[in-house]
């Protein structure tokens, strides 16, 4: 069975069937096109506006690195600047690699990278430190709890430190999905209400945050960093992801095959679902310690930071949240390496 | 009697880990009575080339879901899928979605 | 992807329940004397009496805390012949045999489909089915309606109209119904008004006959004609209930019980958002369906799981039938029903809870669309409210919908030619392609809809009521728009009125 004939310039063989639309494509033109669907996202909903200053949070792994690389294609257009924020977690060994090839993507592409260490942020705790002791109270598989909440955090302070106006992140439409399966299957109704929308505007001091990549499936954004040659990472890291996202990304991916449509479906599920008013998450505050946008006293990441000082990290999640309060002497992180100075390092 | 075919077998994305890190592989398929197709490739890749753990590259006759396959640079959904038979020269890319971000 | 926002949360599923002691010396949980027979809800173990008592109190609860089903009202209940349905026909026979102060006081009639041409059934083997299913009919007394879905061919365009509701029933009216009801009874004496209120006298059974062989013909080819499993699936539902509304109207029943169990209602929620309807989940699996308007679904069943069905039926010996479904004989691929089935049992084998989580979450969607959403026109097929923004929103419909020019053709092929026609995608602008009847019913589609019938390649053999009735509603849209254009061009002052 040859390919069929490339349906926009019916010249070249086309390369893929577009899952959104059935169409086949050739590599050049689906790369137009995905770019051209970016930009129409951006300026669509009005996600950056002209003169942003734009952090990308930049991981080395294929979806930031897709992003960096269409945003820096489409900057003249919306009028933006990029500055690539880098964050190292303190995870030995994956994490070095993974640096690597954000710097070698920063050199290539000419764009200015900040790396923010969680050593250097959160007072000594590397995630490998956090692992170490969140394994004695248990399951390590709030690993990814722990980091995503401090890469957040982090991320933010990056972008702080370059001046950003807005940060961007490459979570695609596959993410979404998963997410919004993993929320019904977990029974989170706030996170659900939530749910939806390509960013938050930047409520209490934040900075806006989108996802310009959130209309594009995992596997456009793998095919796009084919066609387009870049080279990412593509390594898993040591803390394996939780096991339950991993059902839900085999759920996924088998979704997908028997409907090429299925992951924008979710995503569409996702944005027009309807909650009860009780079920919506209160309007936030401010965390009582750092001044973030936070549902209750402290925001997540000091109640986890609180919770590892203690040396009880499993109390700032899940329900033991609740249960957390001020009191109680501060123990000393077991990091690694000797805690550095609060101040951020400028690569 | 189908004749040897030599062809180029690339694996990315993160896939190249069950093949010991080897991106490229330049191999030849032996003669055989029927012509050769993906879906006996992927037998004789997991016989001869996969290292570890072949559940997460090959799942019932075919690949694990969200490992995407080029055949030549194109999709082999616009190719018939397991039904391509493979030519001499032809280059075999899988490409897996499923690691890192 | 490393979860960058993904916040936190320990809630996963929990872990199966602590290991019970041995069976020997362990008592019912609820009278401490019956031996157990029966272990539900993460380790409970109930006698056979205790579960019997618990499993009839959860139908009358769910009927009784919703306040929905009026005394003296016709109810028709949904039968397939499959477990849970068989045991809610049967939950009503027993609610009915109960002594004046606890009967169930709705008027049943059960309606049964056969659906043997959908899923390649032999006549023969239909005709055995049939003599099955009016045996175990017979047995109930209740009057019944034995249709094929075959007479899809024959509806009329009106089935898909929403029919307004008389006022909505407030608790004060239910009280009043019921006060009403007593009297009246009293008046009659108990037993005169057992006979009294099952006026039905004049048709108590309807079998309109086997379909002819043109109609079965054209049946199979419609389902023949569908790419996917999925959308054969989804087609079937929607005929189905077509069909089933149809019956309800003609016989003046005004509520429809369906046997929608906890768990087929946990996995019917995570495959409708998978297929785009998450607008509609509290539509599809909620204890009320109003989508209709004069004829509401309900779901009484709902908070029973599969499990406690298969022991009731299988202790008080409740009769069911088998027939095949349409997936029997499914190629690997399959269905994202028969995927996110097999998911789900997967998953509360190894988290218990897993099932009860969907459900407690579903609990907690509302019918009403997500704020900023105007109620609009209702899909042809669904009769939900239409969930589709304009094309080229940045939103997953517009993603799918938009016509974006190339932004930068590949130098050698300048001038590309812009997407296909919206035809050829999910339906597109309106206005485009007014003449073509494909663009014309895609754009009376909701979302999820769509998506189906993008796997129906030709509408050519849908039944005639479909066709007839989008016809009808472009027709009348052509001519409200025109109005509106009259009515602007005429004062400048005056808006136009929209759609009601």
């Amino acid at each position: 069975m040859p390919a069929p004939q490339c349906a926009s310039c019916n010249k070249a063989r086309a390369a893929l069937r577009r899952p959104r639309s059935g169409q086949a494509l050739c590599g050049a033109c689906f790369c137009a096109a995905f770019e051209a669907e970016v930009l129409h996202t951006v300026v669509a909903g009005r996600l950056l506006p002209p003169g942003a200053v734009v952090a990308v949070g930049a991981s080395g792994g294929k979806d930031s690195t897709v992003l960096a690389h269409v945003l820096r294609e489409l900057a003249p257009r919306l009028d933006i600047s990029l500055h690539l924020v880098a964050v190292d977690e303190g995870i030995g060994g994956y994490r070095d690699a993974a640096l690597a090839a954000v710097r070698r993507q920063a050199a290539r592409w000419e764009l200015p990278l900040t790396v923010v260490a969680y050593a250097d942020l959160f007072g000594g705790w590397t995630m490998d430190a956090v692992a170490r002791s969140t394994a004695g109270s248990g399951r390590s598989r709030s690993c990814c709890t722990f980091c995503g909440v401090l890469r957040r955090r982090a991320l933010e302070e990056g972008a702080r430190l370059v001046g950003a106006t807005h940060v961007v992140t490459g979570h695609n439409a596959d993410d979404m999905a998963e997410t919004v399966l993993m929320n019904f299957l977990r029974g989170d109704a706030g996170r659900l209400a939530r749910g939806g929308g390509l960013g938050s505007p930047g409520e209490g001091g934040a900075l806006p945050r989108c996802r310009p990549l959130q209309l594009a499936s995992q596997k456009e954004v793998v095919l796009y960093a084919h066609f387009r040659r870049l080279d990412y990472f593509s390594e898993e890291c040591v803390y394996a992801p939780e096991a339950f996202r991993g059902h839900a990304r085999d759920l996924l991916k088998m979704l997908e095959a028997a409907r090429p449509s299925a992951v924008l479906d979710l995503v569409h599920s996702a944005e027009r679902l309807a909650l009860a008013p009780a079920a919506r998450p209160p309007p936030p505050g401010a965390c009582s310690r750092c001044g973030a946008l936070a549902s209750r006293t402290l925001c997540q990441a000091c109640a986890l930071l609180d919770g590892l000082n203690r040396g009880r990290p499993r109390l700032a999640i899940g329900k033991g949240r609740r249960g957390l309060d001020e009191e109680g002497p501060p123990r000393e992180p077991q990091p690694s390496r000797p805690p550095t100075s609060q101040s951020v390092p400028d690569f | 009697m189908a004749a040897p075919l030599s062809v180029e077998v690339e694996f990315g994305g993160g896939a190249e880990l069950l093949f010991d890190g080897v991106k490229k592989h330049q191999v030849t398929l032996p003669g055989q009575e029927e012509p050769w197709d993906i879906r006996s490739l992927l037998v004789w890749i997991k016989k001869n080339l996969l290292k570890e753990r072949p559940e997460l590259f090959i799942q019932g006759d075919s690949v694990r879901p969200g490992i995407l396959v080029l055949v030549n640079d194109a999709d082999w959904e616009l190719l018939g899928e397991l039904d391509y038979q493979l030519q001499d020269q032809d280059s075999v890319l899988f490409i897996s979605t499923l690691h890192g971000g | 992807m490393c979860e960058m926002s993904e916040e936190y949360r320990e809630s996963a599923p929990k872990g199966p329940p602590q290991p019970r002691l041995g069976t020997q010396d362990q008592k019912c949980v609820k009278c401490k004397e019956g031996l157990p027979v029966v272990v539900i809800r993460a380790g409970d173990a109930f006698c056979r009496d205790c579960f019997k008592a618990l499993y009839i109190h959860k139908f009358r609860a769910m009927l009784g805390k919703n306040r929905l089903i009026f005394p003296g009202e016709k109810v028709l209940l949904a039968w397939s012949g499959g477990a849970s349905s068989s045991s809610m026909v049967w939950q009503v026979l027993e609610g009915l045999s109960r002594d004046s102060a606890k009967r169930l006081r709705f008027v049943p009639g059960v309606v049964y489909v056969d659906e043997g041409a959908a899923c390649s059934q032999s006549p023969e083997n239909r005709a055995k089915t049939l003599a099955e299913v009016k045996l175990v009919l017979q047995t109930t007394g209740f009057p019944w309606h034995i249709v094929a879905l075959e007479e899809v061919f024959s509806l009329p365009p009106s089935v898909l109209r929403f029919a307004a509701q008389e006022p909505v029933g407030t608790e004060g009216a239910y009280k009043a119904a019921v006060d009403s009801f007593l009297q009246q009874q009293h008046a009659l004496g108990a037993d005169g008004v057992e006979r009294k209120s099952q006026h039905c006298s004049q048709d108590p059974h309807s079998h309109t006959g086997p379909p002819t062989t043109a109609q079965t013909q054209a049946l199979s080819r419609l389902f023949d004609s569908v790419k996917t499993l999925t959308a054969k699936e989804e087609l079937l539902q929607t005929l189905r209930t077509h069909l089933i509304l149809h019956v309800a109207r003609n016989h003046g029943y005004s509520k429809v019980m369906t046997g929608d169990s906890c768990t087929r209602l946990a996995i019917k929620l995570m495959t409708s958002l998978a297929l785009g309807r998450g607008a509609f989940l509290a539509w599809d699996t909620g204890f009320s369906d109003e989508r209709h308007g004069d004829v509401v679904v309900v779901r009484p069943m709902r908070e029973h799981t599969l499990k406690e069905v298969a022991f009731y039926n299988h202790l008080f010996a409740v009769p069911s039938i088998c027939t095949p479904a349409l997936d029997t004989k499914a190629p690997e691929k399959a269905s994202i029903h028969r995927l996110m089935e097999a998911f789900i049992l997967r998953l509360q084998a190894q988290f218990p809870s897993t099932i009860s989580t969907v459900y407690r979450t579903s609990e907690k969607l509302i019918k009403a669309p997500r704020d900023g959403c105007a109620a609009g026109p209702r899909c042809l097929l669904c009769m939900c409210t239409l969930d589709v923004d304009t094309a080229d929103s940045t939103t997953a419909f517009g993603a799918q919908t938009s016509h974006l020019p190339q932004m930068q053709p590949p130098v050698a092929q300048a001038g590309a030619a812009a997407g296909p026609c919206c035809c050829a995608g999910m339906g597109g602008a309106p206005g485009c392609c007014r003449e073509d009847p494909r663009a014309q019913v895609m754009e009376q589609l909701c979302y999820g809809c769509r998506v189906n019938m993008k796997d129906l390649p030709s509408l050519e053999p849908l039944p005639p009521y479909i066709l007839s009735e989008a016809q009808l509603r472009s027709q009348r849209a052509t001519v409200e728009q025109e109005v509106r254009e009259y009515l602007l061009g005429d004062s400048e002052d005056e808006t136009g009125t929209g759609e009601s």
